[in-house]
C-alpha cells in the first residue's frame, strides 16, 4: 500500500464532511441576507473558507504535539496582542477590540480562546496528576488563565471575556481537580460574590444587571432580541423559503450576517432546518469527543475536549441568544456567521482534530 | 518523578469525563430544540402574525436633562415643553416625496431633511428626530395630515432653556445633535440620530451625569404604522441637576460691569478655589445652538472679529503687563534676591548695554523700595530684578505660581498661557535668549501669556497664605490644594502690604477706588499690545482699537483674610487703573451688597 492511500484512509471523512454541510449551511444563509444590503460579503466569506480552509490543511500536516512545545510562546503572543489591542486597536463604539492589519482587522481576544485551551493542554501533559489538582497546583495556571481574561476585560469586551474564563474553567474541570479543592473554591467564590457587588460603583452594577436582564435595555439589544425572535417565530414548522425571509431580508434586523444568523436558518427554514442544523452540529461535537478519548496522548484528549467545548458554548449562546433565552452579547455562530478571523479559527479547530485523529495511528 | 498515567487508567479517566462533556452537550441542545419547538411549531402563527407587517414598535422617551443651577439653587439652565418631528424610516415607502412634503411644512431645506431619513436606514424602527422645537404653528399643519403620512409623529418633549441667554453662556456652554463621529464614539443605547449633546461648557463637562436614563416604550401598529396600543412601558431616569459655584447675582453685577467691551471678569473665593462669578465678553444666547442654524447666523457669529464663541477667561491669553510684577516679588523674596529694605534709584530708565528701557513714569521715582516698587508699579525697579534673576528664575517661580499651564478647572479646551524659557526661545525662534528679554519680562511685557483665570489661581495663592487650589466650579467638588507654596509668610505680608498700598497709598496706581469704608488690595496691569503708540487719555480712544493697550486688574478684600478675589481685563481698555479696577471694584462692592442682603434676611428669619 501506498503512503498516500494510507494517509487518505485514515483521515476522519465524516467529520470534514459535516464541517462543510454546516459551512454551505452557512453560505446560503448569508447570501440571502446581505444579497440586498451588502452582497460582496459573500463572495469575501467564500474567500475567507477558501483561505481557512488552506490553513486547515497545513494545520493538519504539522504533528500537533509541535504545539505543545510552543504553548509558551503562543500564550507570550496572545497576551502581546491584547495588550497591543488596547494601545492602538481601532476604536468602535468605545471599545478597543480590534487590530488594524492593512485593510483587515483581527481581535486577538478570537485567538485568545484556542491559546487557552492549547496552553491548558500543555500544561496538563507536564503536571500529570491522578488524583487531581490541589489549590498548591493550581495557583500557577489560574494566574495565567486570569492575565488574558482582564486583559479582555478591559476592552470592554465581558461577553468574549466570559466566554475565555468559561473554556478555561471547562478545562480545569476536565484536567480533574481535588473534590475538596472544588468544594472550598466554590465556597469562596460564593461568599466574595457579595463584597464584589457592593464594592462596584451603580453604574458597573447596573451594566452587570442590564446584561443578565436583557428587557432592561429594551431599546438597544432588545430591539435585536425582539426582532429576532419574532424571525425566528414566524419561520413556523417549514420555514418561508430560501431567500423568503420577511424579517431578516427587510432589514428589520441588523447584524442578520453575523449575530443573528441563526434567525435567518429559522425564519428562512422554519423548524426543519434549524433542527437540522443543531443536528449537525451535535455530530460534529459528538465526534470530537469521541476522538478525545482516543487520542495517543492527553494531550491530544484535552485539545479535542477545549475544542469541543469551545464549539459547544458559542453554538449554545448564539442560538440561545436569537431565540431570546439568553442576552444579546454578541457571539458569532460557528461555521454560520460571516467573519474572516473566526472562521479562520474554526478551520484550524477542524485541522486540529483531523490532526489528532490521524497521528492516533502512527506509532 | 513517576507519576505518568498510561494504559488502561487514563482510558477509563477518559471515557468518564467524556460522558459528562457529551451529556453536558446534549443538555444544552436539547433546551434549544425544546424552545424552537415552542416558537416554530405552537407559536408559530403568533410570531407570523408579527412578523406580517413587522408591527412591533420600540420607541425611546427622551429623559429630561437635568438642570445647571447656580449656589444658591437658582436655575440657569431649565428645561421647557416643545414638539418635535420624529420619523420612522421603516414606515416610509417614498422618502423623496415625504421630505419633500415636510420640507414645506417645516420651511427647511428638502434635502437636509432626506439625508436625515436617510441615514436611519440601518435602523429603521427607531424613530428620528427630524425637527426640533418646531412652533406651534407647523406642529399643527403636520398633525391635520398625519394620517396621510405614514411614519412621521410629533413627540412632545423638553426643550433646553437657558434662562438668562447670555449671562453665563460661556460656562453653561451648550447643546448641539450629535455628529455622525460622535454618534460612533458613544455607545449605540445612549444616543440616537438627532439627539442632543453636550459641545462645550459644563453641558459637555457633565454630559454623562446631565442626560438622565432614556426610557421606552413598546406599542403595537398597524400596518401604516399607526399605534394600535401601548404594550410596554419604562419610563425615563430624569438627569441629575448639577449645581455651580457661580453667583447668578454676582455674575451679572460682572457682566453689567464689563458692559459690551471685550474682555473677562473671574472672581474666586481665594481660600478654596471656588469660582464665584466668571464672564466673558462679548458673550452669545446658546440657545440658538439648540436648532440648527440659518447659515447666515452661524456666518455672522463666526466671523465676528470680537469672537463671541471664545472663553476669554480661561482660553484668552494676554501679555500679563505689570500684573506680573506681583509675581517677580515673589520670585524675589523666596530667592532672597531683594530684601524689603533694599531700595532702587529710578531716573526714570534703566540702561542695560548699549540698550535703555523707559520708565513708565519719564520724570522717574526716585529711591524705590519693594513698597512703593508694587504701589507705583515701578518699571526700573522691576528691570533690575529681571536682570538679576535672569529668565531661569523668572520662568520657574512664574510656573510655581500655575502660569504656563491650564488652572485645571472642569470646563473643556482651556489654553495654558506661556512661560517663556531659554529652550523655548530656541526652539521657537533658533535663536539665543537675549538678557534685555529677560528685564522685559519681569515687568510682563515680551513672549509672557496668561489667561485671565491663571492670575486669579496664582494671586489667590499669594493672598492666602501660599496655598495654591485648582479653580473649581462645581459645586459637588471638593477644594483641590495643588501645593503649598514655600514661601515664609513675613514675605507674603510684604507683598500683601504692597497690594494695599496700589489702592490705599497716596500713589498708588489703583488709587481711583480707594473707598474708605472697604479694605481692597490689588495690582493694576497696562499690557502693552504694540509698540510706539502712546496716548494721554485713559482708555486711548485717540488710538486705534487694535494699538490700545489690555487693562488689568486683580483687586481682593478684606486685605487680612480675603473673601474674594476678582480680575478683569477689558481687551484694547487703556490703563489698567482707570479702566480695569473700576470693574472688579463693582464687582467686589456687589459681593458685600449681596452678602449684606443675605445677613439682613437671616436676622429677619431669626425675629
Amino acid at each position: 500500500m501506498s503512503r498516500y492511500a494510507k494517509i487518505t484512509d485514515n483521515i476522519d471523512w465524516g467529520l470534514l464532511i459535516t464541517t462543510f454541510a454546516i459551512i454551505f449551511i452557512g453560505l446560503l444563509c448569508l447570501y440571502s441576507s446581505a444579497r440586498v444590503t451588502n452582497p460582496t460579503i459573500f463572495y469575501k466569506q467564500i474567500l475567507w473558507v477558501l483561505v481557512g480552509s488552506f490553513v486547515m490543511v497545513l494545520v493538519f500536516i504539522v504533528d500537533y504535539r509541535m504545539l505543545m512545545h510552543s504553548a509558551w510562546p503562543l500564550y507570550a503572543f496572545v497576551v502581546v496582542t491584547l495588550v497591543l489591542v488596547l494601545v492602538i486597536g481601532r476604536e468602535i463604539s468605545g471599545a478597543r477590540r480590534w487590530l488594524s492589519l492593512g485593510p483587515m482587522g483581527i481581535q486577538p481576544s478570537e485567538l485568545a480562546k484556542i491559546i487557552v485551551i492549547l496552553w491548558m493542554g500543555y500544561w496538563g501533559e507536564t503536571k500529570k496528576h491522578i488524583k487531581g489538582y490541589g489549590i498548591r497546583e493550581l495557583v500557577v495556571p489560574v494566574f495565567f488563565m486570569v492575565v488574558p481574561v482582564v486583559l479582555i476585560l478591559a476592552e470592554p469586551d465581558l461577553g468574549t471575556a466570559s466566554i475565555v474564563a468559561f473554556i478555561a474553567l471547562i478545562m480545569f474541570l476536565l484536567l480533574g481537580i481535588k473534590h475538596s479543592t472544588l468544594i472550598i473554591s466554590s465556597i469562596v467564590f460564593i461568599s466574595v460574590m457579595p463584597f464584589a457587588w457592593l464594592s462596584l460603583k451603580e453604574y458597573q452594577r447596573l451594566r452587570i444587571l442590564s446584561f443578565f436582564d436583557p428587557s432592561r435595555d429594551p431599546l438597544g439589544s432588545g430591539y435585536h432580541a425582539m426582532q429576532s425572535k419574532i424571525a425566528v417565530g414566524s419561520g413556523g414548522f417549514i420555514g418561508k423559503g430560501f431567500l423568503e425571509g420577511t424579517q431578516t431580508q427587510l432589514r428589520f434586523l441588523p447584524e442578520h450576517h453575523t449575530d443573528f444568523i441563526f434567525s435567518v436558518v429559522a425564519e428562512e427554514w422554519g423548524f426543519m432546518g434549524s433542527a437540522l442544523v443543531i443536528v449537525l452540529y451535535l455530530i460534529l461535537i459528538t465526534k470530537i469527543i469521541s476522538m478525545g478519548t482516543k487520542a495517543k496522548d492527553r494531550f491530544g484528549s484535552m485539545l479535542c475536549f477545549g475544542i469541543a467545548g469551545y464549539f459547544t458554548l458559542h453554538i449554545f449562546i448564539n442560538i440561545a441568544m436569537a431565540i431570546g433565552i439568553f442576552p444579546v452579547v454578541g457571539v458569532p455562530l460557528p461555521f454560520i456567521s460571516y467573519g474572516g478571523s473566526f472562521m479562520l479559527m474554526n478551520l484550524i479547530c477542524i485541522g486540529l482534530i483531523l490532526n489528532i485523529s490521524w497521528r492516533r495511528f502512527i506509532f | 518523578m513517576n507519576n505518568n498515567i498510561t494504559g488502561p487508567q487514563l482510558d477509563d479517566e477518559l471515557r468518564w469525563k467524556a460522558k459528562i462533556l457529551t451529556v453536558f452537550v446534549f443538555v444544552l441542545f436539547a433546551v434549544l430544540l425544546f424552545r424552537l419547538m415552542n416558537m416554530q411549531i405552537f407559536k408559530g402563527s403568533y410570531y407570523e402574525g408579527l412578523s406580517r407587517n413587522n408591527r412591533i414598535r420600540i420607541v425611546g422617551i427622551s429623559a429630561p436633562r437635568g438642570k445647571i443651577l447656580d449656589r444658591n439653587q437658582e436655575v440657569l439652565a431649565d428645561n421647557r415643553p416643545a414638539y418635535n418631528l420624529m420619523v420612522m424610516q421603516g414606515d416610509i415607502s417614498n422618502i423623496r416625496e415625504v421630505s419633500k412634503r415636510l420640507a414645506t411644512y417645516l420651511d427647511q431645506d428638502e434635502d437636509e431633511i432626506f439625508e436625515k431619513i436617510d441615514q436611519a436606514k440601518p435602523r429603521p424602527y427607531d424613530p428620528v428626530t427630524i425637527a426640533r422645537d418646531i412652533s406651534f404653528h407647523q406642529m399643527a399643519r403636520v398633525e391635520t395630515e398625519i394620517f396621510t403620512l405614514p411614519g412621521i409623529s410629533i413627540d412632545a418633549t423638553n426643550e433646553r432653556d437657558y434662562v438668562f441667554k447670555d449671562l453665563a453662556s460661556h460656562t453653561l456652554g451648550f447643546l448641539g445633535e450629535i455628529s455622525k463621529k460622535e454618534l460612533k464614539k458613544y455607545n449605540q443605547d445612549d444616543y440616537a440620530i438627532g439627539d442632543l449633546i453636550g459641545k462645550a461648557g459644563i453641558e459637555f463637562t457633565c454630559e454623562e451625569k446631565l442626560r438622565g436614563v432614556k426610557g421606552t416604550r413598546v406599542f403595537e401598529v398597524d400596518a401604516l404604522g399607526r399605534k394600535i396600543k401601548v404594550l410596554d412601558e419604562r419610563p425615563p431616569v430624569p438627569g441629575q441637576d448639577i449645581m455651580l459655584t457661580i453667583d447668578k447675582r454676582l455674575q451679572l453685577i460682572a457682566k453689567d460691569s464689563l458692559r459690551d467691551r471685550a474682555g473677562a471678569v473671574v472672581a474666586i473665593v481665594p481660600d478654596t478655589g471656588e469660582i464665584l462669578a466668571m464672564v466673558s465678553s462679548p458673550g452669545y444666547d446658546p440657545n440658538m445652538f439648540l436648532t440648527p442654524m440659518a447659515p447666515e447666523a452661524w456666518k455672522q457669529i463666526i466671523e465676528d472679529p470680537l469672537h463671541p464663541l471664545e472663553n476669554r477667561a480661561i482660553r484668552g491669553q494676554y501679555p500679563p503687563g505689570s500684573v506680573f510684577k506681583v509675581g517677580m516679588v515673589y520670585a524675589g523674596l523666596v530667592s532672597k534676591t531683594i530684601s524689603p529694605k533694599e531700595t532702587v534709584f529710578c531716573p526714570g530708565e534703566y540702561t542695560l548695554g548699549t540698550s535703555t528701557y523707559k520708565c513708565w513714569k519719564p520724570t522717574g521715582h526716585g529711591e524705590v523700595d519693594i513698597m512703593r516698587a508694587i504701589s507705583e508699579s515701578c518699571d526700573v525697579y522691576f528691570y533690575s530684578l529681571g536682570e538679576k534673576l535672569g529668565i531661569d528664575q523668572i520662568s520657574q517661580y512664574a510656573s510655581e505660581l500655575g502660569f504656563g499651564r491650564p488652572t485645571g478647572i472642569e470646563i473643556r479646551d482651556e489654553l495654558g498661557g506661556l512661560v517663556p524659557t531659554k529652550e523655548w526661545k530656541e526652539r521657537r525662534f533658533g535663536r539665543p535668549w537675549q538678557s534685555g528679554e529677560s528685564i522685559i519680562t519681569a515687568i510682563g511685557q515680551g513672549f509672557t501669556l496668561v489667561t485671565p483665570l491663571q492670575v486669579a489661581k496664582s494671586m489667590s495663592a499669594l493672598v492666602n497664605g501660599g496655598k495654591l487650589y485648582t479653580p473649581r466650579i462645581l459645586a459637588s467638588g471638593e477644594a483641590n490644594l495643588e501645593k503649598v507654596l514655600d514661601v515664609s509668610r513675613a514675605d507674603l505680608d510684604v507683598i500683601k502690604m504692597g497690594l494695599r498700598m496700589v489702592v490705599e497709598g497716596e500713589h498708588g496706581t489703583g488709587r481711583g477706588i480707594q473707598d474708605p469704608m472697604f479694605s481692597i488690595g490689588g495690582k493694576t496691569g497696562t499690557a502693552q499690545v504694540a509698540k510706539g503708540y502712546t496716548s494721554a487719555r485713559a482708555d486711548e480712544s485717540d488710538l486705534p482699537y487694535k494699538y490700545r493697550d489690555h487693562a488689568w486688574f486683580f483687586g481682593f478684600s478684606p486685605v487680612d483674610v480675603p473673601e474674594i478675589l476678582v480680575v478683569a481685563v477689558v481687551e484694547h481698555g487703556g490703563h489698567g487703573g482707570s479702566i480695569a479696577a473700576p470693574v472688579v471694584n463693582d464687582v467686589i462692592k456687589g459681593y458685600y451688597f449681596l452678602k449684606g442682603m443675605e445677613d439682613e434676611q437671616i436676622r429677619k428669619d431669626n425675629g
